[in-house]
């Protein structure tokens, strides 16, 4: 066709010119820092004068860094939990609406507002409902007699990775609802008809049928849970600054102080560089999960 | 309604409202009772926290708004959002066109480079970021924010523009084409306003990002009068820990504008932050 001849091919060369201001964008403030990200990771640097290389001196360090391996494990702690229970949640609250209930959409505009603010704000909201003295929590505690529960939740180092993690399920309930939801607008209900006249029960309905009809859409919020679990900086930072004492420290947390507090940009770069490709990894083996479930 | 008579029996009706709701009220109340606590003076809200206002009291949100600074906040936010949220549409507009819509050299690497964003935190890049922009001048600078944020918009606002313009017919294109027009003028007189959705879900779902970005303004941006609300809200929170009644005030301004934006156009927002997942 017209895309084999001189002036189709000529044509299709106009592609390059819609690309390239993307691209070049991407690469000036994406690309070029990333690798030099990865030529840092292997230096020391202060900041000033030239890097010097060191090869994987960092990354011996890195495996022999004990805050390191803690703040990591606290990632792990949050992906795991950060995954399990806004999917637990949400898995039941979008079958429940998804079985036909009165005002769905508007059940399902309220579940996602906390979705739509900025961690910052989600942050001070939940500094407020922790407070040791007036919250909400400590506050209804006493009122129904449980006052020697009330502790002061981010303050103590028992709880308080914990409890910023509570309020990043929180915020990531309604979304895993409302994705939930609309994966299971794809369900076909006569397979579910036709399992519950054969004699499954509501549980096996749901685990034998249901839950195989959404795996692409499961799989894709335990990604989004998962890399988001890795990264996060936001409402730990807000709600304890890693504190007290490192107890809710986390990888992205332990990397600005590095870099920015003690100007360790060599050591911090080679966190940042372990960190994504943990990320990355971890999302690979979902991803994989997801196809061996299809195959 | 086949759909109906399955649920019957999955749930319990009443109890499933109960839960519902209890799940709304769990989701709502804390954003409500930030609010109604900003309608408060301060000495009445230490005596009964959790009291609705007896009576309006503006006095928290305007010092807020004026010795808090969230005017400035705000207009610092809107100063960083509308460019950024600008640059990522116009070129992923144009990007996820030419990917979709021609085969050239380097189309495939470029393409998966950009994806390739997906899945790299910003804090991969942003210590030799910094100093980058110190080494453009552009540190501290509004821009030293917009760049950046235009450039992380980018691997999303490509993918979703690729895959839309992709899926449009390609006779339209051609139409032009015999009537002699330019390829960047069927684009822009043609294509573009077919794909006013997924432009609209691009919008509203990179305003999001944008005005809700927290460490890239907390690394670039130190000057206190450039501050964007959400590092605003956290110095303010720092500098009045004590008063509950002024960090609320400062939670209700950053609140409303965002849940405004949300309500008016949520089936934009839903649709951007599930796309890619619902597929």
């Amino acid at each position: 066709m017209a895309q084999q001849s001189r002036r189709g091919s000529q044509r299709q060369k106009a592609g390059f010119w819609f690309v390239l201001p993307a691209f070049l964008f991407y690469v000036a403030f994406f690309a070029y820092p990333f690798l030099s990200t990865v030529y840092l990771s292997m230096t020391e640097w202060n900041g000033i004068g030239d890097p010097k290389f060191t090869g994987l001196t960092n990354y011996v360090r890195l495996v022999q860094d004990g805050a390191m391996w803690s703040a990591l494990t606290n990632n792990v702690i949050w992906v795991v939990l950060g995954t399990a229970a806004p999917i637990f949640v949400g898995l039941i609250i979008s079958v429940m609406l998804w079985t036909g209930v009165k005002g769905a959409g508007v059940f399902r505009t309220i579940y996602f507002l906390p979705m739509v603010l900025s961690p910052v704000v989600i942050g001070v909201i939940w500094n407020w409902i922790y407070n040791p003295l007036f919250g909400l929590l400590n506050t209804g505690l006493r009122n129904v007699g449980l006052g020697k529960w009330a502790i002061g939740w981010l303050g103590e180092t028992e709880t308080a990775l914990y409890a910023v993690l509570l309020t990043a399920i929180w915020t990531y309930m309604g979304f895993c609802i409302v994705v939930l939801y609309a994966g299971l607008q794809k369900v076909d209900t006569e397979l579910v008809d036709a399992a519950r006249i054969d004699g499954a029960n509501p549980w096996q309905r749901f685990k034998n049928v249901i839950v195989p009809q959404i795996r692409p859409v499961l799989t894709m919020v335990i990604v989004y849970t998962v890399i988001g679990g890795f990264n996060v900086f936001d409402v730990v930072w807000v709600m304890t600054g890693g504190g007290p004492n490192n107890a809710s420290e986390v990888i992205a947390t332990y990397t600005y102080e590095v870099a920015f507090q003690n100007s360790e940009n060599g050591y911090g770069a080679t966190l940042s560089v372990v960190m994504s490709f943990v990320a990355l990894g971890a999302a690979y083996l979902a991803m994989k999960f997801r196809r061996a479930g299809e195959a | 309604m086949a759909r109906t008579a399955t649920s019957q029996r999955l749930f319990n009706s009443t109890g499933k409202y109960v839960v519902l709701v209890l799940m709304a009220v769990i989701a709502l109340y804390p954003i409500f009772q930030m609010w109604m606590t900003a309608l408060r003076p301060s000495n009445e809200i230490l005596r009964s926290p959790f009291a609705l206002p007896s009576t309006l009291d503006w006095s928290n949100l305007a010092t807020a708004w004026t010795t808090g600074r969230f005017g400035t906040y705000l207009i610092n936010s809107v100063i960083i959002t509308i460019p950024t949220v600008v640059g990522v549409v116009v070129l992923s507009c144009l990007a996820g066109y030419g990917i979709s819509r021609f085969k050239f050299k380097g189309r495939n690497i470029m393409f998966m480079t950009i994806l390739l964003g997906l899945t790299v935190p910003f804090q991969s890049v942003m210590i030799p970021l910094y100093y980058q922009l110190l080494n453009m001048g552009l540190l501290g600078t509004y821009w030293s924010v917009i760049l950046p944020g235009i450039a992380f918009g980018l691997p999303f606002g490509v993918f979703l523009m690729q895959s839309f313009f992709e899926d449009l017919p390609h006779e339209l294109a051609e139409a032009g084409r015999v009537d002699g027009c330019s390829e960047f003028k069927i684009f822009k007189d043609i294509m573009l306003p077919l794909a006013k959705p997924a432009v609209s879900t691009l919008i509203v779902f990179q305003f999001m990002k944008s005005w809700n970005e927290f460490l890239m303004p907390l690394l670039y941006l130190q000057d206190e009068n450039m501050r964007p609300i959400p590092l605003g809200l956290m110095f303010f929170q720092g500098a009045y820990t004590r008063d509950i009644g002024l960090i609320a005030a400062g939670v209700a301004i950053s609140t409303v504008p965002v849940i405004a934006v949300y309500l008016i156009f949520q089936r934009q927002f839903v649709k951007g932050l599930t796309a890619g997942a619902v597929k």
